[in-house]
């Protein structure tokens, strides 16, 4: 008893700090599984404090959402409910649908005409952030930046963290904003080397914000080769999608170098891994695209001096 | 006048874990008259406790009725002339003992100075007025049922209702309480009290009531069962004979004899026997009876 | 007048021993690490947190002083019960009501005094985040008090007819799962059978409405102004029924029962 006592102090003291996770990494985490996402699931089982930040930063990412709307509440449609032809509230500014689609949410808390509560249904909604929210439109999603920050720190193997954030702050729209993106995505991505999705957003954000071909074919090279690491069905499901998205981009890279055969065979590795993918297939099926060749170096992307001038995007705080 | 206790046909019933129910007292009946002093005798599990815990409102009755002073005893109006000592003396560990007395008597619908004044005056009386300011957890047993006895006496009750009233006191506590009690009776209160201590029982009480198995067995004015109890010896040498009063004679040293008598008379006429005769008296003893023998021989003769 | 003074006897010593009894430092540690909390982000110079400083002080906030309440009051009529403190309580000339309704104002004292401790507490750590003061939080505040009355007196009720770990036990999921509870009837009811509708009503009816007295997504989020005095008032009277109902429930068990 006596010996058996501090003995059992010590593990469950080990077990909290993590100590020694590597060496029953390798059962918890065997050679050859796909550790991107998983990482952030093994390593919350290896201790209690990683049970702990997975539950914190699933709870930010769930306030996140709801300081967009406000502090109302809402809630997928049920099967039911979709079956039976009932409509989300749908926003006015889905443009944002990347981040964020309530097609097909509704609130939490029933309209008058739906509520069977009576008195206790009005003041329900009277006591709650409740409105009618048909063709809401949005609060400034960089209000839940700090979380992205917070959850980042927290968990920083909680990827939607380091992704949506970076969506989050290039909603800025200028120069500063691309910078900031770019620098939480590499961030993340040394915590997590072989995350697919966070080298996508990155690619993605090459792209589309910075106008750097070069980078984004680096990394998006980087998500491909890590995609070939591994067999698709041991990759998690968002984590597929993520590779989807990066051979579509690879392919569009390509095609804007004018490396036609580089950008065919990226679609048809793509499409060996995903068959039948309408877009990678559209882009296969399409007479090759004549363009001039892109510079296959940009100048590195530096923060520029804040231009107050400068219009930021657009504003939707709520007002009630 | 009424009396301070009336129970007609009292019936307490108890229901059990396999749901069965369990007659603690069956069919009880006795009266306390105001300003006697009753002790409420019996053994483990005779339903003394349940008998008090009726006639404090704890228990409801199955059947029967039990009076305080005329009022059913369900009603706050019964328990508003009650003092009760409980059997274990359990009061809020936290607090002290004044500010216990002081939230007892407010209860009781005391207040004010006057209230704390009355309680501060129990508690000297009882002798905690050096420890009234001490939390009850740090006080002991026996300081514990000193503030039990004083929490009883708040309001200067009519009937105090004591439930082994001394147990937890030393020799010297119990002999202030005792002179206590006596005091209180000299004032006109009731007292009803359950006891193992026969010998306090003795001291105090003028009625005792021996109950057993839910039911009342014996009913005794004490001066009365004390005389007979009452055992007288006498020694005396000349081998006078006692045939006819007694068959108790014991030979002592030398020629002398002891001879025992249940009753005073037979030693009366012993003595006389020896006088006239040619023997000499040498002690005669009255010698106290055992309470205590006579309530075990009254169990046993009613089990 | 009589009445008044025995209910207060009785809730002053519910408050006495609590708080003697030292459960009160655990508040003041809750508190401590909440400003801690505070502090710990305030210094990673997270700027721009306030609404999720505000919700974050109203969850804690909420959860806190409802399971202070829970754990207070489930507790006090069985350890009196057991450790036999009852017998010179119901020995006095005091009706069993009154006995409960002592004990019943005594537990919200308690809780209140922790929920202020709390609050202030808090108050401190939306400081270091510069949230100004809104008459939201004020309502909030006093919904909350109104809550913990219906808090502690279905706790009450379900301590006298259980054992104090199961009525623990049953008051959490009752408290925190009425929320769930609501949400599921209302998805049931509009789904099931046109018989079962009344049913869903009545258990939404007997089912504590906490979540009603929880006015923190309205003071965590911006723009919400303060309720209309109809509400406040509405909660008031639901709270006076439904403890009422719960103390009747609770004397109807207590008054004849054998101690």
């Amino acid at each position: 008893m006596k010996v058996w006592f501090p003995v059992t102090i010590i593990c469950a003291l080990a077990a909290v700090s993590g100590f020694n996770v590597s060496d029953v990494k390798d059962q918890v985490h065997p050679k050859g599984r796909y550790s991107g996402l998983d990482a952030h699931e093994t390593h919350a089982s290896a201790s209690l404090l990683g049970q702990f930040r997975t539950n914190i930063s699933g709870w930010l990412w769930v306030r996140a959402d709801l300081y967009l709307h406000n502090g109302v509440t809402m809630r997928p449609l049920s099967e039911q409910e979709v079956l039976n032809g009932r409509k989300g509230v749908g926003s006015s500014d889905n443009a944002d649908n990347q981040l964020h689609d309530d097609s097909k949410v509704v609130t939490v808390i029933p309209s008058a005409e739906r509520d069977f509560r009576g008195i206790f249904g009005d003041l329900d909604r009277a006591t709650k952030a409740y409105q009618d929210m048909t063709g809401h439109s949005h609060n400034n999603p960089k209000q839940s930046l700090p979380l992205f920050r917070l959850m980042t720190w927290l968990d920083p193997n909680f990827i939607p963290g380091w992704t949506t954030g970076a969506a989050v702050l290039a909603m800025g729209k200028d120069r500063n904003s691309y910078f900031e993106a770019v620098k939480l995505l590499n961030e993340g991505l040394e915590k997590n080397p072989d995350s697919i999705s966070i080298l996508d957003q990155l690619g993605f954000t090459y792209i589309a914000r910075v106008r750097d071909l070069a980078s984004a074919e680096k990394v998006l090279e980087r998500a491909r080769a890590t995609g070939k690491r591994y067999e698709l069905q041991d990759i998690p499901a968002d984590e597929q999608e993520s590779l989807l998205s990066a051979y579509r981009w690879l392919a569009l890279v390509y095609r804007q170098y004018g490396k036609l055969d580089l950008q065919y065979a990226v679609m048809r590795e793509g499409l060996e891994l995903f068959p039948g993918d309408a877009v990678l297939e559209r882009m296969l099926n399409a007479p090759p695209l004549v363009l001039a060749p892109q510079k296959e170096r940009q100048e590195e992307v530096r923060p520029e001096e804040p231009d107050h001038s400068h219009e930021h995007g657009h504003d939707h705080d709520h007002a009630h | 006048m009424q009396p301070a206790v009336q129970i007609s046909d009292l019936v307490v019933t108890y229901r059990q874990k396999n749901g069965q129910k369990c007659e603690a007292v069956k069919g009880l009946s006795f009266e306390v008259r105001r300003g006697e002093v009753v002790g409420f005798l019996g053994p483990n599990g005779a339903g003394k406790s349940s008998t008090l815990k009726a006639l404090m409102g704890f228990v409801k009755p199955e059947a029967g009725e039990c009076l305080v002073f005329g009022e059913t005893s369900w009603t706050e109006a019964s328990r508003q002339r009650i003092g009760y000592l409980p059997e274990v003396a359990m009061y809020y560990p936290f607090l002290t003992p004044l500010e216990t007395l002081c939230l007892y008597g407010e209860l009781q619908g005391l207040s004010g100075k006057s209230l704390k004044s009355e309680a501060k005056n129990l508690l000297e009386l009882v002798g905690l007025d050096a420890n009234m300011r001490k939390q009850n957890r740090q006080l002991s047993k026996g300081m514990l049922q000193r503030v039990g006895i004083a929490q009883s006496l708040l309001g200067d009750p009519e009937l105090l209702v004591l439930d082994e009233v001394t147990s937890g006191l030393d020799p010297v506590g119990r002999k202030e309480l005792r002179n206590l009690l006596k005091e209180k009776q000299r004032g006109g209160t009731t007292l009803f009290f359950s006891s193992h201590e026969l010998a306090e029982v003795e001291m105090l009480c003028d009625r005792i009531l021996l109950i057993h198995e839910g039911h009342l067995i014996e009913e005794r004015e004490v001066p009365s069962l004390k005389e007979e109890l009452r055992q007288y010896e006498l020694c005396y040498t000349g081998g006078i004979s006692m045939v006819g009063l007694t068959e108790d004679l014991t030979l002592t040293d030398g020629d002398s004899v002891r001879a025992r008598f249940e009753f005073k008379e037979d030693l009366l006429q012993a003595m006389e026997r020896v006088n006239q005769g040619s023997g000499k008296i040498l002690d005669v003893v009255a010698q106290e009876g055992s309470l205590e023998d006579y309530f075990v021989t009254a169990i046993a003769e009613a089990a | 007048m009589k009445k008044l003074q025995i209910w207060k006897a009785l809730a002053r010593g519910v408050i006495l021993e609590t708080v003697r009894r030292k459960d009160l430092w655990v508040v003041a540690i809750l508190g401590f690490l909440i400003i801690l909390s505070a502090g710990a982000l305030g210094f990673f110079g997270m700027k721009g947190l306030e609404s999720f400083a505000k919700d974050l002080a109203a969850t804690v906030l909420g959860g806190m002083s409802s399971v202070l309440a829970i754990v207070i009051t489930s507790r006090m009529m069985p350890d009196e019960i057991k450790n036999r403190t009852l017998y010179p309580l119901i020995a006095r000339p005091i009706s069993r009501f009154d006995l409960l309704f002592g004990k019943l104002i005594g537990a919200v004292a308690v809780s209140w005094i922790s929920f202020a401790i709390l609050c202030a507490l808090t108050a401190v750590a939306l400081s270091i985040f510069s949230v100004p003061f809104e008459p939201i939080m004020s309502q909030y505040v006093l919904a909350r008090m109104m809550g913990l009355v219906v808090v502690c007196s279905v706790t009450l009720l379900l301590s006298l007819v259980m054992t104090p770990s199961a009525a623990t036990t049953m008051s959490f999921v009752i408290i925190f799962g009425s929320g769930m509870i609501t949400q599921g009837l209302l998805l049931a009811y509009e789904g099931g059978q046109t018989g079962m509708q009344p049913l869903f009503k009545l258990i939404n009816a007997i089912t504590p409405q906490v979540g009603l007295f929880d006015l923190g997504s309205r003071a965590a989020n911006t723009n919400w102004g303060p309720v209309p005095a109809w509400v406040m008032g509405s909660l008031a009277l639901y709270m006076v029924l439904y403890s009422a109902a719960m103390l009747s429930l609770s004397w109807v068990k207590f008054r004849n029962q054998a101690v």
